[in-house]
């Protein structure tokens, strides 16, 4: 029995892929780039899907993925909702999120790589292979390096088994143009590259507003004011993670206030107290005066 | 001769998808899968080679079909089983047994018979295989 | 029930003559059993006229330390203890004029291990008792300390399984018919065709012994040169249950040591032998790696009415005590006596560590049983291969399926029967585990699989109508009743 005529939207919502669009819109403050470039590739695959109903000619996509940019850019959190994304689509099984580094994958005397290598690969088989700092595999410096084992296992599988896992590579984006460009065959076996820009200045204010109104704080508007001027100082500032230098921040804030609460002493404590960072908390940051916070 | 070992022995052959469906039940069954192989069919051969551990971790079958094709790769004119093991009490052993690959010739097994006292005969099963050394045999 | 206890003590319990037994202290409606106790839930039918009350307090009584008349050596016994107590008695439901009564015995009552003083006491005098019109025993809490005082089956389901190195699906069987007439040597033909078409056991029935015709000798001997030809053939592990049935213990031990001798994996034995001589044979099949199978000849003299006798799931706790490893306990679907539910229940018993309280399938106790081996119910009597889906269903995947007419009954011969069952049996089981609905689409899934295999084609087409569809005599007396939403 074939198929005439599909509702594409529909189908949109009744595989469940309308709301993992909305919900990474919801949960993810700004990457309006990567948004879009989710929208497309859910766009695509689900036209593929209907086309394979219909009767169309159609061949399984190749779905491996590069994401590029600087650390605390949402990268993990975007490999989470498109490993989701492809389960609904039907692309992979399971839809779990395997997340390794080279150290999950090489080893350390020979004969060890490859089992090592395969294991991780079975694990994510069904899901998203996510391999942060791809490029750690490559040492060209090193001819006896066995991450080269790895690569070339990677690569075998990549193509073979197309239907049981999706690969993505993650990284900065400058060391992973120079890693595709010194290895060939990753380049042509990854269809969709997605680069993952910076937080704006506003945009991290906000991530950490959200971050704040999770735990139950808050701001004072000095408080505000300050933050905004610590965030631009410390962008400036070398090992910036984006989102993750901002938790990390308000980590440190909050012990401060915590501090502050205890020295003032003055009797009894209420909610709106222990609810509220000041600007004192956030101007004592070692950034203010020129140090470095990670 | 056709080796009746292992449940579906009985059923043509099985395809890579089947063998999928099948050791997605027993993963989904909380049970690790192991992939083994030998030149040695008797039906008292209870320890075939490993290929490998059974599997503890892995959630979709994809991982056992692509060890089952790399064991074939090296002994594809072997016997190779897929089996599943259970570990709850009370039971602590395999669950499911079934073969994914078998030599082009199986030549099959001899029955010697012994006439001992009285009219006994003590009987044994041999492989016709098995005259020529390991790793030979098919 | 009206409750509250009018037992007597000291001089007025103890004076001659005739007392109540509930007045002697067999009714104790506030008695807490004990983790300990052996409880006994008996069906009562009192005579017309007798209190249900007084009934169970009798049954107590007659099952434990009274006799009809006051006596005055209970005095030097620490009587209170030994004492059986009935504790509590309801109406059964739907059933007027019949009552369940509970009753508690004290561990100390019964000999460790013997399943024939277990049973002296609970069903000794007591069933012949003149007041009650009717009585049985529906089923027994075995406490921990007693179970383990039991060995239990001599190999279990696990092992079973690896010895014979099959797994995941039922083990195929066929008992060889005609039951009586063939001589040895056209008996093996018919255990060598079965076992090489694919069935993994056949099986002597029960009143094959050493008759006229054949000498059990000749039987096991041919028996054997057919399980090595078919275990060559097909490269299993095959076995044929040997029936050592016989008239004393010593011959039994000769046949079973023959059998040994000859290779064989299995035995079997008559339950008519009795319970004595069952414990006997499963301590010599522990000894001896053998799995012991048990024909169930005979129980339905006392398990089918509903209203008086033993319950076979009560059969069927004494049978893991007292160590077997196969038992026949029906196949719901079958031509012999029963009810999915009733059967439900006789599997659970057999198979599980803990049965938890289950009314509607007649399980009255949490029962636990220590990590007793499990034993493998054997299901036969009218089946065939259409209905593999409903057998896979209600019996599951522990059970030995016996295709006794449906093996050797086949067009196209034995192994041709047996192949049929086997396919149907491969195929079900690949499409349950698929995630197929496969007990809706049983026939389909049969259909399918005969396309490679016409011997299950023609199963299908000879079989097609073969239903036993007769009112069980032995349903639970509690139902669910679905709750409407």
């Amino acid at each position: 029995m074939t198929i005439k005529k599909i509702d594409l939207h529909a189908e949109l919502i009744e595989t469940g892929v309308e709301q993992v669009l909305i919900d990474l819109d919801k949960s993810l403050i700004g990457l309006e780039p990567v948004k879009t470039r989710i929208r497309e590739t859910a766009a695509l695959l689900l036209v593929e899907k209907a086309r394979e109903k219909i009767g169309l000619a159609h061949e399984t996509p190749t779905l491996h993925m590069s994401f590029s940019g600087n650390p605390g850019t949402g990268k993990t959190t975007v490999a989470l909702r498109m490993a989701e994304l492809l389960h609904r689509l039907g692309y992979v099984r399971k839809g779990h999120l395997v997340t390794v580094t080279r150290d999950d994958l090489v080893g350390q005397y020979i004969g060890h790589t490859a089992p090592k290598t395969k294991e991780v690969l079975k694990k994510a088989m069904g899901g998203v292979l996510f391999i942060d700092e791809a490029y750690y595999l490559y040492r060209p410096e090193n001819e006896r390096d066995y991450g080269q084992e790895a690569i070339e296992i990677l690569l075998q599988v990549m193509e073979n088994n197309r239907d049981d896992l999706v690969v993505i590579l993650a990284g900065y984006k400058n060391r992973m143009n120079t890693f595709f460009e010194s290895n060939p065959g990753f380049r042509s076996r990854i269809a969709h590259h997605i680069e993952f820009p910076d937080y704006s200045t506003p945009e991290l204010l906000d991530i950490g507003s959200s971050m704040l109104d999770q735990l139950n704080y808050h701001f004072t508007k000095a408080a505000k004011n300050a933050f905004i001027e610590y965030i631009n100082l410390r962008k400036e500032q070398p090992h910036f993670a984006n989102a993750r230098s901002i938790r990390n921040a308000l980590d440190r804030v909050r012990l401060r206030q915590a501090n502050r609460l205890f020295k003032e002493n003055n009797g009894l404590v209420d909610a709106e107290k222990l609810s509220t960072l000041e600007e004192a908390d956030i101007r004592e940051s070692r950034v203010f005066s020129g140090g470095i916070d990670n | 001769m056709k080796l009746r070992q292992g449940t579906f022995s009985f059923l043509p052959d099985l395809t890579d998808s089947e063998i999928h469906t099948q050791v997605q039940y027993c993963i989904d069954n909380g049970w690790a899968v192991s992939v083994e192989y030998t030149d040695d069919p008797h039906p008292r051969n209870t320890y075939w080679e490993m290929w490998g551990h059974p599997m503890f971790d892995n959630p979709d079958a994809a991982a056992v079909v692509f060890e089952v094709n790399e064991c074939r790769k090296q002994f594809g004119d072997s016997y190779i089983r897929v089996i599943a093991f259970d570990s709850s009490h009370g039971w602590e052993s395999i669950k499911l047994s079934f073969i994914v690959n078998r030599p082009k010739d199986e030549p099959g097994f001899h029955v010697s018979r012994e006439e001992v006292k009285g009219r006994s005969i003590r009987y044994s099963i041999k492989s016709y295989a098995t005259d020529k050394p390991e790793g030979r045999r098919y | 029930m009206p409750d509250g206890s009018d037992k007597l003590t000291g001089k007025a319990r103890y004076s001659a003559g005739v007392l109540e037994y509930k007045k002697m202290g067999y009714w104790e409606p506030d008695y807490e059993p004990k983790d300990t106790d052996i409880i006994s839930l008996f069906r009562i039918t009192p005579q017309d006229g007798v209190d249900p009350i007084e009934a169970a307090a009798a049954v107590a009584g007659e099952s434990s330390t009274a006799t009809w008349t006051v006596v005055w050596t209970d005095r030097l016994t620490a009587c209170e203890k030994y004492r059986a107590k009935a504790y509590r008695v309801d109406p059964v439901p739907n059933s007027t004029g019949q009552y369940f009564a509970y009753i508690a015995y004290d561990l100390d009552l019964f000999e460790p291990g013997s399943i024939a003083n277990l049973t002296a006491s609970i069903i000794g005098n007591v069933f012949g008792f003149k007041p009650l019109k009717a009585l049985r025993l529906e089923d027994m809490r075995l406490p921990i300390a007693y179970i383990k005082t039991y060995n239990g089956p001599a190999t279990g389901i696990v092992v079973e399984r690896e010895r014979l190195n099959c797994f995941g699906r039922p083990l195929l069987g066929a008992t060889v018919k005609p039951k009586l007439g063939l001589s040895g040597r056209n008996y093996g033909r018919v255990v060598y065709e079965a076992l090489r078409g694919g069935l993994d056991f056949t099986k002597d029935d029960e009143n094959i012994n050493s008759q006229p015709f054949m000498h059990w000798r000749d039987r096991f001997l041919y028996c054997m040169e057919a399980v090595n030809r078919a275990s060559a053939a097909t490269g299993e592990v095959k076995g044929t249950y040997l029936n050592v049935t016989a008239g004393t213990m010593e011959e039994m031990y000769k046949r079973a040591e023959f059998a040994k001798d000859l290779g064989s994996v299995i035995i079997m034995i008559d339950l008519v032998i009795g319970y004595t001589a069952i414990q006997s044979m499963a301590n010599w099949a522990r000894d001896n790696d053998m799995i012991l199978h048990l024909h169930r000849a005979g129980h339905s003299t006392y398990t089918r009415q509903r209203n008086h006798g033993v319950s076979f799931r009560v059969i069927a706790k004494w049978m893991r005590l007292a160590g077997v490893d196969h038992i026949h306990a029906g196949t719901v679907v079958g031509k012999l006596e029963g009810d999915p539910a009733t059967t439900k229940g006789f599997y659970d018993v057999m198979r599980e560590e803990f049965n938890p309280q289950s009314l509607e399938t007649g399980i009255f106790f949490d029962q636990h049983w220590a990590s007793l081996n499990k034993m493998m119910p054997v299901a036969s009597g009218g089946i065939h291969a259409g209905q593999m889906h409903q057998l896979i269903h209600y019996l599951g995947e522990d059970v030995v399926l016996q295709f006794g007419g449906g093996t050797i009954g086949h067009p196209q011969g034995i192994q041709a029967g047996a192949e049929a069952n086997r396919v149907a049996l491969e195929a079900m089981i690949f499409a349950r585990n698929a995630g197929d609905n496969y007990l809706q689409n049983g026939p389909e899934i049969l259909a399918r699989a005969a396309k490679n295999c016409t011997p299950l084609k023609q199963a299908l087409d000879v079989w097609k109508g073969v239903t036993f569809n007769y009112e069980s005599t032995d349903a639970p007396d509690f139902v669910v009743t679905p709750t409407t939403s």
